[in-house]
């Protein structure tokens, strides 16, 4: 069995499975100043007779988006080495943070050293300004991550925490490695306490399996790996409600997914049955980062989104003005027309009607209500086909990928929130696709808590005229011999990738897409010197398999 | 909108598409990783998170926008690879940024590059088959109106493709600064090739001597590029950016560096560039691309700086910057005389050309004729021989600002040619937008 618990901005559900099966389930109000007590309470009413049954905890919170949205962040400092390009001036606006001197090329190519004076300077600096947890990041260091390693070794053992910018991510953009090094470095201490609070609560509720965090890519990790990527965790909220539809009313097919919540709807897509991911990674608090991210995005678009009527035209959200009207509020919202066309039983029916007369549409109320549902759908629609415009506009880099680009073709529409099941027939005659809502999407972040299984990437880059291969994710800096080709990296990145998922718990062997696969000849004098591999490999997000009874 | 990234001056459009999968022969230069380090750097840079700069895909040309320019034998359908058409699509897919302002600067990194593409093409010309800034141009005066555009060709070979396709159009300025062709290919471009019958004076060549540094650049742009241009007063500045007068390059001989190309972009302002050779790929193109790239978007560019640089290393000599001081009086003069042959010329009615075309890549020669048919209206319709050991092209083309007399003569004289074996006649009128062949 296992629960899987979602905290969001003000509920935190929880769900128990047993295999697919919805065992039970349950809601409290969220604490966030103190979010261990909040699921250690749901926990309590959730966990089976039989602790022994219990497999696993997944755990997606808010911890980290509110640390960083309260700025309720701990001072850390930055190390940064650019070498030539960009101005890196903008990069140092997060907090204290020192520049260095070395260089690291595009191909890795160490072209000098950085100036040992300016480490031991700024480590003194750090000590004396209290700083205790240190970021490190150099351009070009998942090329070659020896400088990054250089400079953590130079400042040893006076700090108890140092983040390496390579770790984060084997991906390349400099700009947010650095921020995610930050955010990472930023969350540590947080996190840790996190963590103790909730073994505490675990301890007392005489549980010992082991706890994963949910992460923004649709997967998990365990929690003592989420102590040193604690930057993994932010932003799961999504991702739990992505994997939720995905168990609830998965599809093997291109989908549209829609969050409907008060103020907002989150999309994403589904391409063949698998979520989107971001390109990088996800932005956070306006800084863009290298952390894994399924692609959703948030239009302000929801239930309680205020209404206006101007210029012969409906006018929704972003803003939201209280509760809607059928409800005691003063502000005409989308909810009040689901009310009026007895799609939705709340409120005073009364007060939904003179919510739509307020609008002065000159038309009777049904009619206001049906005109201002077909438009929000309308807008949904839009804001989907400008995501999955952008989705095909991505960057391709060879003729034959360009030439086979794929649109998007969403075949069907999943739907869950308040106000879901009300709008299934006007999405359906928006979007001309079938809808579906899943039953008990109330708890789909809950039950996509649950059903998730790990996620793990990690990328290659080998240049063979060189003899090496880097691995930034482990720190791999490997010689290898000039017959290294395609067959060889592939096996070695399927290795580390199993590596990662078995240290990281995992007992199945996992399925490993390979995302991308470069090869090329380094040609010198009109000689071939030898070769460059490029390859990209992840454990992508998916459900796990279930074992026992089906549902 | 994004604090934490910085923001580009200009909205600027990118189109970064090196090709990974296409190469001429697997050592040449015009290679598969020709752009791999390029790339590299500008998305470790994080140029795409860049405030104000979108990155876009390239489309695909038609045979009829390449149809629009050149004369193919036996035709563009025969000649081109769909990375040509690509590396064409994206100039096409940038011009239309600039032209429906979705961005105020333009730059594609593509490549196959195309230059040395003249109007009549028989195969690839020093790493170009077809010349993608004037399959641009021309596709932007067809669906913009544009009439007056300067080409600014900052390659270290001289655009001698270019040249030739807007020889005779005086609307057309052409400038090009290059390693002077007494001593590298093509051979061409000397200040004394200065524009067709119509157009004398519109044609500015720019030949500099081998080991040419940051001075001399800067003094040819400041004392001939920018006056002529501001006088020309054009309604677009396109930079045939090249970047192979760098210094590390392998096959030429210049002393240019990242911080000079960025430096005369800035000063250039170009709408769009467009890039062209560069063949030292690691230790100039990462740097020289990026350098352009802030000089366009209005960024600070001051830290682009090759991991070598050292501006002392570079000073140039006095006497050559007396030789190039003397270039630039001359190019200047060029200038001032502009469009006066055009009175002698009509006097004669027609004026013929002949010239011999060297093919590098495969090796063979292709002998041309021209018969310029001047109007005192317009720059007139010329009539094109071009013989191949393969094929023959024998046209009547009409430039996009001829006058109705000068393409109603150019379509009578191609009705009444006779089909003849062996050889492609056409007729290409950018007035009318057509192109026949029989």
């Amino acid at each position: 069995m296992i629960i899987g618990i979602d905290v969001g901005g003000t509920h935190a559900d929880g769900v128990l499975l047993e295999g697919t099966k919805l065992v039970a389930k349950h809601k409290v109000i969220v604490d966030q100043d103190h979010l261990s007590e909040t699921v250690i309470a749901l926990l309590r009413d959730l966990i089976p007779e039989d602790r022994r049954q219990l497999e696993r905890i997944h755990l997606s919170s808010t911890l980290a988006t509110n640390a960083i949205v309260t700025g309720n962040l701990e001072p850390i400092g930055m190390l940064i080495q650019a070498g030539p390009g960009i101005n890196p001036d903008f990069l140092a606006q997060n907090g204290p943070t020192w520049f260095l001197d070395g260089v690291i090329d595009h191909r890795g190519h160490i072209i000098r050293d950085p100036d040992t004076r300016l480490i031991d300077e700024a480590a003194a600096a750090m000590r004396q300004a209290g700083i205790d947890s240190v970021g490190i990041v150099t351009k070009f260091s998942y090329r070659n991550s020896i400088h990054e390693r250089f400079i953590a070794d130079r400042l040893g053992s006076r700090f108890s925490h140092i983040c390496m910018g390579h770790q984060i991510s084997g991906l390349p953009n400099f700009p947010r490695r650095v921020y995610s090094t930050w955010l990472n470095a930023s969350l540590t201490q947080q996190f840790h306490r996190f963590k103790e609070a909730i073994e505490q609560g675990l301890a007392h509720l005489g549980i010992d399996c082991p706890c994963h965090i949910l992460k923004a890519d649709g997967g998990t990790i365990p929690f003592a790996r989420a102590i040193e990527f604690p930057c993994e965790s932010v932003h799961s909220g999504p991702s739990a409600s992505v994997m939720g539809c995905l168990a609830l009313a998965g599809q093997p097919s291109d989908s549209i997914l829609l969050d409907i919540g008060g103020t907002t709807t989150d999309i994403s897509l589904l391409v063949d049955g698998v979520p989107l991911l971001e390109p990088y990674g996800i932005n956070i608090a306006g800084r863009p980062t290298l952390i894994r991210a399924l692609n959703t995005i948030s239009v302000g678009l929801g239930g309680d989104s205020a209404v206006g009527f101007a210029d012969r035209e409906f006018h929704i959200g972003p803003r939201r003005n209280g509760p809607p009207m059928a409800q005691g509020g003063t502000t005409p919202t989308p909810t009040d027309a689901m009310v009026v066309l007895g799609l939705l039983a709340v409120g005073s029916a009364e007060k939904a009607v003179a919510a739509m007369n307020s609008l002065g549409t000159g038309w009777d109320p049904e009619e206001t209500a049906g005109r201002l549902l077909a438009t929000f759908a309308e807008r949904v629609r839009q804001a989907v086909a400008a995501m999955i415009d952008s989705v095909f506009s991505r960057p391709v880099y060879t003729v034959s990928a360009l030439l086979h680009r794929r649109r998007i073709i969403p075949e069907r529409l999943i739907v869950i929130g308040g106000p879901a099941a009300a709008l299934k027939q006007i999405l359906e005659s928006c979007f001309t696709l079938p809808c579906t809502v899943p039953t008990d999407y109330e708890v789909a972040n809950a039950v996509g808590a649950a059903r998730t299984q790990l996620t793990a990437q990690a990328t290659l880059y080998a240049d063979t005229a060189d003899g090496r291969v880097s691995i930034p994710e482990i720190s791999c800096l490997e010689d290898i011999p000039n017959r290294f080709g395609m067959a060889e990296a592939e096996t070695k990145l399927e290795q580390v990738i199993r590596g990662i998922a078995s240290e990281m718990g995992m007992t199945d062997r996992p399925e490993i897409d390979f995302l991308e696969r470069l090869e090329m000849n380094v040609i010198r004098g009109f000689e071939t010197s030898g070769k460059i591999l490029n390859l990209k490999a992840q454990i992508r997000p998916g459900l796990a398999a279930v074992k026992g009874v089906q549902r | 909108m994004n604090s934490f990234m910085p923001r580009a001056q200009n909205r600027t459009a990118l189109i970064l598409f090196p090709a990974f999968d296409w190469c001429i022969s697997p050592t040449h230069p015009e290679r598969e990783e020709r752009l791999l380090y390029t790339r590299d750097q500008l998305i470790e840079e994080g140029l795409e998170d860049v405030d104000n700069i979108v990155f876009l895909n390239p489309e695909l040309a038609t045979h009829a926008d390449i149809d629009r320019v050149h004369l193919c034998a036996p035709s563009s359908a025969r000649l081109l690879t769909e990375s040509h058409l690509i590396s064409a699509g994206a100039t096409l897919r940038i011009a239309r940024a600039i032209m429906d302002k979705e961005a105020e600067k333009a730059f594609a990194i593509v490549r196959p590059p195309g230059h040395h593409a003249m109007q009549t093409v028989f195969g690839d010309r020093g790493f170009c088959i077809v010349n993608i800034e004037a399959i641009m141009i021309e596709y932007i005066r067809r669906h913009y109106g544009v009439r007056k555009v300067a080409i600014v060709d900052t390659d270290c070979h001289h655009g001698d493709g270019t040249q030739d396709i807007y020889y005779n159009d005086p609307d057309t300025l052409f400038i090009s600064l290059h390693q002077d062709g007494r001593t590298l290919f093509p051979g061409t471009g000397f200040i004394r090739e200065s524009g067709g019958p119509a157009a004398d004076g519109y044609t500015i060549n720019l030949p500099l001597p081998p080991n040419t540094g940051e001075d001399g650049f800067d003094m040819v742009m400041e004392r001939v590029v920018m006056p002529i241009l501001d006088e020309f007063k054009p309604e677009l500045i396109i930079n045939s950016a090249g970047q192979d007068n760098h210094y590390t390059d392998p096959i030429t001989n210049m002393n240019f560096t990242a911080q000079g190309y960025a430096r005369l972009n800035r000063r250039l302002n170009p709408d769009i560039c467009v890039l062209e050779g560069g063949y030292s790929i690691e230790g100039a193109l990462p740097y020289t691309n990026l350098g352009i790239i802030l000089a366009m978007a209005g960024m600070d560019y001051s830290h682009v700086k090759e991991p070598d640089y050292d501006q002392a290393r570079f000073r140039q000599p006095e006497e050559m910057s007396q030789y190039i001081a003397g270039v630039c009086d001359k190019a200047l003069e060029v200038f001032a005389n502009r469009g006066r042959t055009k009175k002698e010329a009509l006097k004669k009615k027609v004026v013929g050309e002949r010239k011999s075309i060297f093919y590098d890549t495969t090796g063979f020669n292709v002998d041309e004729t021209r018969q310029y048919h001047l109007c005192p209206d317009c720059p007139g319709y010329t009539e094109v021989t071009a013989t191949s050991p393969r094929a023959r092209i024998h046209a009547f083309t009409v430039p996009f600002n001829a006058c109705p007399t000068c393409q109603r003569t150019a379509r009578n004289l191609f009705s009444a040619a006779q089909p003849v074996p062996q050889t492609i006649t056409a007729l290409q009128d950018r007035v009318a937008d057509i192109y026949e062949t029989k």
